[in-house]
């Protein structure tokens, strides 16, 4: 989603009549808003498109007109994007060393860099080792990521979320994705990861994060709640007893599952906190979570 | 609003000093010399009978035990409170070398000879009297008022101080006349040295003023040497006024829409003291419609949270005039004006548990993420760790130091003994007298960096990790 925002911020830079500088960016901005409204969850693509404004406005150019300039930053856009596309490729090289022989890794519903690295191990690397992978409800992403290691040849096993605490006694390591990698060092990605990193603790269990550098975002949550993504009606209880209609439920939905409105009081995505993570994988290398806030700050505020 | 409480550089408070001069023309050195020891002992009646003597003779008479351990050459006056202190006076030894490199580095050499009547403590800055013995030139009487207003504590605050002094810097540089034979760039500076020793004899420099300092005279060395001295002056003038403008007004700015996003309708809201800052934050985000709570949690020896909560109530009452106006008092007010409550520090256990965020200022924020703020801070940070309650340091980047400090006792001061608020108790302990008594009022604390969740700066909210991080230009 990132590269996404990037591509259509680059296409609007291509396009765009701003004469000046600042139009530029205004428009850049205007451009960047519209596309955090029309989607449900802004945290990664918001991540792109700062990235991108603040490579515009910080931008060191030589060009003599303003439309060469324009065209510069299309091309730097666009060559951007085309390194941003082997940066999963670094990732996996880099995590390789980390995946031992026998090994057995646990993670967390579906993330394309996670998967991808996994493929990379076991076919470059020749890495033997087998992958429990969680159910991630409601959307049960983490059969997806079943499938395809299934498919390579991978021995997976599907896990209950609520067996994360049950099968860690037995997890070498864990690997998670990221919709964004904050301020603080600390992880945004689908919920569920945070009481996986919460486990991998109390386990002493290296919990490893896999993030592209352009999923690095400048925000700095104090706390669940303090995530864009959160709102009123998340975790909501309701305002009056007599509104549940309990013996309805039941009669109607005989297996127990949840309905769309009680699945809907749920988060998307959680925050794992700095303390929690024991290192961070980008194309710029691992990191430790100090290090990303390093990295970040001496990128944004530099 | 928030540029009164900047303005309260200017003596506004009720006591002002007792005589400040008047911009007198050329003095003697040794009228200037008998003024100051006039001036001095019109302060020292003032205190009353603090424990800061600040003549060696009064010190002599009254508190004969607590000149014993200042030097090891000093034979104890009164045996029995010789034999009694022996084994402190052994502990104090190692403490004092330690810290001996950097007191003599960071003060005049002179201040070791005196204690205030702490036997390990005697390194954390003492009441300054022999600010004219070593004068190696002409003072300014801007400079000379300043001095006062510090040792007094009526001006007070890293952001304040620092204004202060850059403000009257400007008066100094506006006054000063390039001697001839010289020029503006080579002489100003030596010219400035003895003024700033002057502020530094009145009260230790505050870390955001030694930057500014550092700042001013990097300007004056960089400046053309061909340049006329007034526009040479104006100059200088203006980059002062650029660095006030830019290190603080605009900073604080960019803290207050930075900080204020983090507090959410609801929140419960810790501070400790008086912050400029934290109060410009809370100020704004009340004034754009976030609703919440205020905890102030005070404590000796200055209770400075009683100022946050006047400029609070103000803004209450101004709100209830506007409100009265609108005909919706109850629901409104209900709404509307910052709900305060104010405790003191032992109370701040009781309560913690309601608290979302906790916020502070700052004095400086050392290099490893660590926060050197008013006593009593590092306590309610440790307490806010305990209960998992997000510690958020509202700290511009001017005020960061490139010194680390590994504890509060390395470097400290002590609060001013005869302080406005002062109250029975612990004047009554002392002029009870006893030898073996000792009040000890550090006026600052350090908060590990782990206690701390955020900081929040005008280049963003940053983990205190990545204090080191930020360039060092940004505050120089």
């Amino acid at each position: 989603m990132p590269i996404a925002a990037i591509l259509a911020l680059t296409e609007l830079i291509a396009h765009s009549t701003a004469g000046t500088m600042f139009e530029l960016v205004s428009a850049l901005n205007s451009g960047a808003e519209l596309l955090k409204q029309h989607t449900s969850n802004p945290i990664s693509l918001s991540a792109g498109c700062d990235l991108f404004v603040a490579f515009v406005t910080t931008f060191a150019h030589e060009s003599k007109s303003f439309f060469d300039l324009k065209r510069e930053l299309v091309r730097q856009g666009q060559l951007y994007v085309k390194e941003a596309s082997t940066s999963r490729s670094k990732i996996a090289s880099l995590l390789l060393d980390f995946i031992p022989d026998d090994s057995v890794i646990l993670t967390h519903s579906h993330s394309r860099v996670v998967t991808h690295a996994l493929l990379h191990a076991h076919k470059q690397g020749n890495k033997r080792f087998s992958v429990y992978v969680t159910e991630a409800r409601p959307l049960g992403l983490g059969l997806k990521t079943y499938q395809i290691l299934i498919d390579a040849g991978i021995p997976c096993t599907v896990i209950l979320d609520s067996a994360v605490a049950y099968a860690i006694g037995k997890v070498d390591l864990v690997l998670v994705g990221s919709e964004a990698v904050v301020e603080s060092g600390g992880l945004v990605n689908a919920v569920g990861s945070y009481q996986m990193a919460l486990i991998a603790k109390a386990a002493n269990v290296p919990f490893y994060a896999l993030a592209e550098s352009y999923k690095f975002y400048r925000m700095f949550p104090l706390s669940q709640y303090d995530l864009p993504t959160h709102n009123d009606e998340i975790l909501s209880l309701p305002t009056s007893l007599s509104s549940i209609r309990k013996p309805a439920m039941m009669s109607e939905n005989p297996q127990l599952t949840m309905s769309d409105d009680q699945v809907n009081k749920n988060p998307g995505v959680d925050y794992t906190k700095p303390d929690l993570i024991t290192l961070v994988f980008s194309d710029i290398g691992i990191l430790t979570p100090d290090g990303v806030s390093l990295y970040l700050v001496g990128m944004f505020a530099g | 609003m928030a540029a009164a409480n900047e303005a309260s550089a200017k003596p506004t408070k009720k006591d002002a000093p007792p005589n400040i001069p008047p911009p007198k023309p050329v003095l003697t050195k040794a009228e200037r010399r008998a003024k100051q020891e006039k001036d001095r002992e019109a302060k020292a009646a003032a205190k009353g009978n603090a424990a800061t003597n600040s003549k060696p003779g009064a010190a002599g008479t009254k508190s004969t035990s607590k000149t014993s351990n200042s030097n090891t050459a000093v034979a104890g006056p009164s045996q029995i409170s010789k034999s009694t202190k022996t084994p402190e006076v052994t502990e104090a030894a190692p403490v004092k070398d330690a810290v001996l490199a950097a007191v003599q580095s960071q003060s005049v050499p002179e201040l070791r000879d005196e204690t205030r009547g702490l036997r390990i403590f005697s390194h954390f800055g003492l009441p300054k009297q022999s600010g004219s013995s070593n004068l190696k030139g002409p003072l300014h009487p801007a400079i000379f008022r300043l001095a006062l207003q510090f040792s007094d504590f009526q001006i007070v605050g890293a952001n304040a101080r620092c204004i202060a002094t850059l403000n009257a810097f400007k008066t100094v540089i506006r006054d000063y006349v390039t001697p001839p034979n010289t020029t503006l760039s080579r002489h100003l500076m030596t010219y400035l040295n003895p003024q700033i020793g002057h502020l530094v004899n009145a009260r230790p420099l505050a870390v955001s003023m030694g930057n500014a300092i550092r700042y001013l005279k990097v300007e004056i060395s960089i400046l053309d040497i061909d340049l006329p001295e007034q526009d040479a002056k104006d100059s200088l003038c203006e980059r002062i006024d650029n660095y006030i403008r830019d290190h603080i007004m605009v900073a604080d700015k960019v803290i207050q829409d930075v900080a204020g996003e983090k507090i959410k309708n609801g929140d419960v809201i810790l501070t400790y003291a008086h912050s400029s800052v934290v109060q410009k934050v809370l100020l704004q985000a009340h004034e754009r419609g976030k609703i919440f709570s205020v905890i102030i949690a005070d404590s000796r020896p200055l209770l400075e949270g009683q100022e946050s909560l006047t400029s609070f109530r103000v803004l209450f009452y101004l709100l209830f005039i506007i409100i009265y106006l609108g005909k919706q008092l109850l629901s409104v007010l209900a709404e509307a004006g910052i709900q305060c409550t104010y405790l003191l520090l032992p109370a701040v256990g009781s309560i913690i548990e309601e608290v979302t965020i906790v916020m502070f200022g700052a004095h400086s924020v050392q290099m490893d993420g660590a926060v050197y703020s008013r006593a009593g801070t590092a306590l309610v940070a440790m307490m806010a760790k305990a209960h998992s309650v997000p510690v958020l340091v509202c700290c511009e980047t001017h005020k960061f130091s490139e010194a680390v400090h590994l504890d509060s006792f390395n470097k400290n001061e002590l609060a001013p003994t005869a302080s406005k608020h002062s109250l029975d108790g612990p004047d009554k302990l002392r002029s009870s007298d006893d030898p073996n008594l000792q009040i000890l009022n550090p006026l600052y604390d350090l908060t590990p960096p782990s206690n701390i969740t955020a900081i929040v700066t005008e280049v963003g909210t940053i983990p205190p990790t990545s204090v080191s991080s930020v360039p060092l230009a940004l505050g120089r």
